[in-house]
């Protein structure tokens, strides 16, 4: 399986907010309803096309708990991107989204792309926290917004694809240094030895060498 | 030693004249310059002979200097060498090693100082991470000493060092930074603290594959020269290992991060190994790389994952690279009994891979298949045990879920084949279950049993198989020739397995079981050992086995042998040995120490030949057929009128049943029934009660009604004369107002008549006074007239008027 890039990602977020399901649904395209507790971390890998490149998507999955918040700081560092998950049926996931905030802008690397996904947009019945909330949380603080539903499918593909994309964009702008590994980006086995100048010729360079491969 | 000692008089100043200080003192006033010294390179000094000091008096140094040295950390962090000294001297005396020089002191050896040492740093959780803060120095001084310090912790306590790393932001990520250290002294000590730190603690397992381990540290093998490299290459082995095993989420990352490919080269064997031969660190390195894979394919793991693996194994082309190893010369017997298990679990359940092992060919002339290679040398005694048992596991691992395997030897066994003269892994089975090494026939045994599990057209055809066992006599069927060994031979663990054999043979198979039981002696034998009394040498395990197989020619007996039908041989346990110690003996299997280990995993984990007596798929079946054993023989001892059920023939058998159900129909009819008529009954009862109440009212009624009657006649007041609720009165009741309401009637009506004749009568009376007046007139005129005397006239007058008045007063 031979991939352009592959990018590492995690999903914060409060307990019960569908972290899980979310993965489950992007890897497995199932839906898993009863509420498994996540211990520490889980894995899963999806590959995915952006501008006709394979890339690979890792992703980490974190325990939403509080006993598990210092682990799920160790993940911070090494990501690429990270999906920050709230329960739009549940105001207090969504109060908490600055302290995870916080948190991951403390311990990450400045690049990462966050994407702020309200999960359960299934449940319009229950809603609490409007969709223009969310909107504006992610504007104020310069985040992509999205809501999801794990349930029915919906947004979970673009969810993943889009934080991919702004990835992809900022590695073609030459922000990421993908030489270094703690990025949470590597780049493909078959791709690194014909395109070995790409990451730090700049951002010039950068835009150069994809539009001629 | 004359150097250190001048070193340590310029720091103390020289001690007094005519006397030596102790050890115990030096400590003691080094360790008061450290703390009180305002000059750094005094406590730098100090600090270095304490050091010097801390391995022969590390029991002082690490009472009196342990908060002095953390001290220093913190308020020294400028001077990388004062730090290296206090680094080194902290490690010394949390060291779990006992030293050389302590030896002199003749300290007691059970009191683990390093432990308590260690414990008392940890107890302030602020300590470690200082020690963190200081892997993140480059200098040398600081950075050697600080991982040695912090494998010196882990070493001692474990549990609380990976706790406190685990909560300190970005503790785990700078020991990860460590693995790309350029100094190779320190980065191999790095490995070495990870293998430590990822013991047994799958959070921290999941953050180092998280940070790229697996890519670092196969760079650092394939830096080495995979499994060429030096110890580093072993250590780097280990943490894998201790990151992949038990651990399905790392895993899936391994197998999802392409890193099973990269293992690749780790496999290819030089040209020219024969004649340079396999080095003792080769040797430990190769066994890591197999152990590395059978963590990835370990049947413990999830079905799903260990298939994702195999499949994965197999297109990375290391099957096969295993198998050439399997098949080359010259490699060292442990790696190939290791290399044996692992191509066994790369193919355990999985058809494709099982195919491919099939068709693999040992490069003998002419070429043979490798399972016929593997079979030889597990059936030959001068091979080590552990290889033998490595080949049982491969080929059981070749049969697991393997019905196209498991014909594909068995076929080998029937008469029908070819005159083909090449050996075969049928026939090399059958001459091992027969041969004088008793571990030739127990793995021979238990390799056949395995042909046969869930597999009941392959019991039907291994039935098929005959022997000539001696020259001119009349060939046997491979299961009376067991049924006969199992007699003859004197060994346990021949027996045990030939007993494994057929109990694996007859289970849901009944012509097995006719014939075993048409074996001369066979079930004198079991009876016998079942109801023996020995107790030593394992020998419980034989009474319970034979135990086994006598209750599966209860179970599976189709009738068709007369002596041992399903009710004699149900007789016999029960006459013979009685049930209560036939279950006892049942159940000494199930106790016994050699069938829990065995049951606990497929794999074989003997050291000793010895411990070879029972087998895992064994296990199974005994647990799934033990309780329908024992359930079948109750039921014969509930049936006590003589006649059982086992006794019956199929045909009896079904009768008898439809008997039953009709019966038990019926009972429940009756049961209905009688249900019904005690209902009713009791209905019954209460209608009789009820009417005997009524006619009771009745009664009452009818004398009332007679009183009415009576009080009535009698011109009483009937409204005086209750009785409500009585329908009767009240009818009478009703009749009486009724008749009242007539007479009433009658009565107005006679008011009435009476009114119009009082009216009438007013009328005449009125008329006839009229006409008295007109009388009257009319005599006035005839006496005007004068035709008539006064005085008579008024007196007639009056007479009239009394005899006109009398009729109305009538």
């Amino acid at each position: 399986m031979s991939y352009a890039y592959l990018f590492k990602y995690i999903i914060i977020g409060d307990t019960g907010v569908g972290k899980s399901c979310l993965l489950l649904q992007f890897t497995d395209k199932r839906f898993q309803p009863v509420h498994d507790l996540t211990i520490g971390v889980e894995f899963g890998a999806r590959m995915i096309t952006i501008d006709s490149k394979q890339i690979k998507l890792q992703i980490w999955d974190t325990a939403g708990q509080e006993a598990f918040r210092s682990i799920t700081r160790s993940y911070y560092r090494g990501a690429a991107g990270a999906l920050l998950v709230y329960d739009i049926t549940r105001r207090e996931t969504f109060n908490h989204l600055t302290t995870w905030l916080d948190d991951a802008r403390q311990h990450s690397n400045s690049n990462m792309v966050i994407m702020l996904i309200g999960n359960k947009s299934d449940l319009e019945s229950r809603r609490e926290v409007k969709k223009e909330e969310g909107e504006a949380f992610a504007r104020e603080h310069g985040l992509v917004f999205m809501e999801t539903s794990a349930k029915t499918a919906a947004n979970v593909e673009e969810a993943f694809i889009n934080t991919a994309k702004e990835i992809y964009e900022k590695i073609q702008e030459g922000v990421f240094d993908i030489n270094n590994e703690a990025n949470g980006i590597k780049i493909g086995p078959q791709h690194s030895p014909t395109n070995p100048s790409l990451p730090g010729a700049g951002g010039v360079g950068g835009s150069q060498g994809s539009a001629c491969c | 030693m004359e150097y250190f000692k001048s070193g340590l008089k310029s720091v103390l100043g020289g001690p007094p004249p005519g006397t030596q200080p102790t050890g115990p003192e030096t400590v003691e006033k080094l360790v008061s310059r450290v703390s009180t010294s305002t000059l750094l390179e005094d406590r730098r000094d100090a600090c270095r002979a304490l050091r010097a000091l801390s391995k022969k008096y590390r029991l002082e140094v690490g009472a009196q200097g342990m908060d002095v040295l953390r001290q220093v950390l913190e308020l020294d962090r400028a001077d990388p060498e004062i730090i290296g000294y206090c680094l080194d001297t902290l490690c010394n005396i949390t060291s779990k090693e006992i030293f050389e020089e302590e030896r002199e002191n003749d300290v007691n050896p059970n009191l683990n100082v390093g432990e308590q040492f260690s414990e008392m740093f940890l107890k302030n959780p602020e300590n470690l991470p200082v020690i963190l803060s200081y892997l993140e120095e480059y200098d040398f001084r600081v950075r050697w000493p600080a991982i040695k310090f912090l494998i010196s912790l882990t070493t001692c306590k474990p549990k609380e060092v990976q706790e406190i790393i685990l909560v300190s932001p970005m503790g785990m990520s700078k020991l990860m930074d460590l693995l790309a250290e350029n100094r190779e002294v320190v980065r191999n000590d790095a490995v070495l603290l990870l293998i430590h730190l990822t013991k047994s603690n799958a959070n921290i397992q999941k953050i180092v594959a998280f940070e790229n381990a697996f890519d670092k540290l196969l760079n650092i093998i394939s830096d080495e020269g995979y499994t060429d490299g030096g110890i580093v290459v072993e250590d780097c082995l280990l943490l894998m290992l201790n990151l992949l095993q038990n651990n399905t989420s790392n895993i899936n990352f391994f197998k999802e991060g392409s890193y099973i490919q990269k293992l690749t080269p780790m496999f290819v064997l030089p040209e020219n190994l024969e004649e340079i031969g396999w080095s003792p660190q080769k040797v430990s390195n190769f066994h890591c790389v197999l152990h590395l894979v059978r963590t990835l394919v370990s049947p413990n793991n999830p079905a799903q994952i260990i298939t994702s693996c195999q499949k994965t194994l197999r297109n990375a082309n290391l099957l096969e690279a295993l198998c050439s190893i399997l098949m080359a010369s010259g490699v060292p017997a442990d790696i190939l009994t290791e290399t044996i298990n692992t191509v066994g679990e790369v193919i355990r359940g999985n058809l494709t891979n099982q195919e491919y092992f099939t068709n693999v060919l040992a490069p003998s002339n002419p070429p043979r298949p490798a399972l016929v290679v593997l079979i030889m040398s597990m059936v030959n005694e001068k091979q080590p045990f552990a290889l033998r048992c490595a080949v049982l596991y491969c080929f059981q691992c070749f049969l697991y879920k393997n019905e196209i395997g498991q014909e594909l030897v068995v076929q080998t066994l029937l008469p029908s084949s070819s005159g083909n003269t090449a050996v075969t892994t049928g026939q090399l089975l059958c001459s091992g279950l027969f041969s004088n090494d008793p571990l030739s026939n127990w793995f021979s045994a238990v390799a056949l049993s395995h042909c046969l599990i869930e597999n009941p057209a392959q019991k039907e055809q291994l039935l098929r198989v005959l022997l000539a066992t001696n020259l001119g006599a009349q060939p046997v069927t491979l299961l009376s020739q067991c049924g006969v060994f199992l007699q003859h031979t004197s060994k346990l663990q021949a027996k045990l397995g030939i007993l494994m054999l057929i109990s694996m043979w007859m289970a849901h198979c009944p012509p097995a079981v006719k014939i075993f039981l048409n074996v001369p002696g066979a079930m004198a034998f079991l009876t016998a050992q079942t109801s023996a009394s020995e107790f030593d040498n394992n020998a419980e395990l034989l009474q319970g086995m034979c135990a086994f197989i006598m209750g599966l020619c209860v179970l599976f007996n189709d009738n068709s042998v007369q002596n041992y039908s399903k009710e004699n041989l149900s007789q016999l346990i029960e006459k013979r040995v009685g049930l209560e110690t036939y279950c006892k003996k049942l159940n000494e299997i199930a106790r016994h120490e050699l069938y829990a280990r065995a049951a606990k995993q497929p794999q074989i984990r003997a050291k000793h030949s010895s411990e070879l007596l029972l087998e895992f798929e064994f296990c199974k079946l005994f647990k799934i057929m033990e309780g329908s054993i024992i359930q079948a023989l109750g039921v014969q001892r509930d049936l006590s009128n003589g006649i059982s059920e086992l006794s019956l023939s199929e045909h009896e058998n079904a009768l008898l049943l439809q008997y039953k159900d009709l019966i038990r129909d019926q009972d429940k009819k009756l049961q209905e029934c009688q249900r019904k008529y005690a209902f009713l009954q009791k209905q019954f009862e209460d209608v009789k009660a009820q009417k005997d109440e009524l006619q009771q009212t009745n009664i009452q009624l009818i004398d009332q009604h007679t009183l009415f009657k009576a009080q009535m006649s009698s011109g009483a007041n009937i409204n005086n004369l209750e009785n409500h609720q009585n329908d009767n009165s009240a009818e009478i009741i009703e009749n009486l107002k009724a008749q009242l309401a007539k007479k009433d009637e009658e009565l107005a009506d006679k008011i009435a008549e009476l009114e119009s004749y009082q009216k009438d009568q007013d009328d005449l009376l009125e008329l006839l006074t009229a006409q008295d007046t007109k009388l009257n007139k009319f005599k006035e005129k005839l006496r005007q007239i004068g035709a008539l005397p006064k005085e008579e006239d008024s007196n007639s007058e009056i007479s009239d008027n009394e005899d006109d008045n009398k009729p109305s007063l009538l």
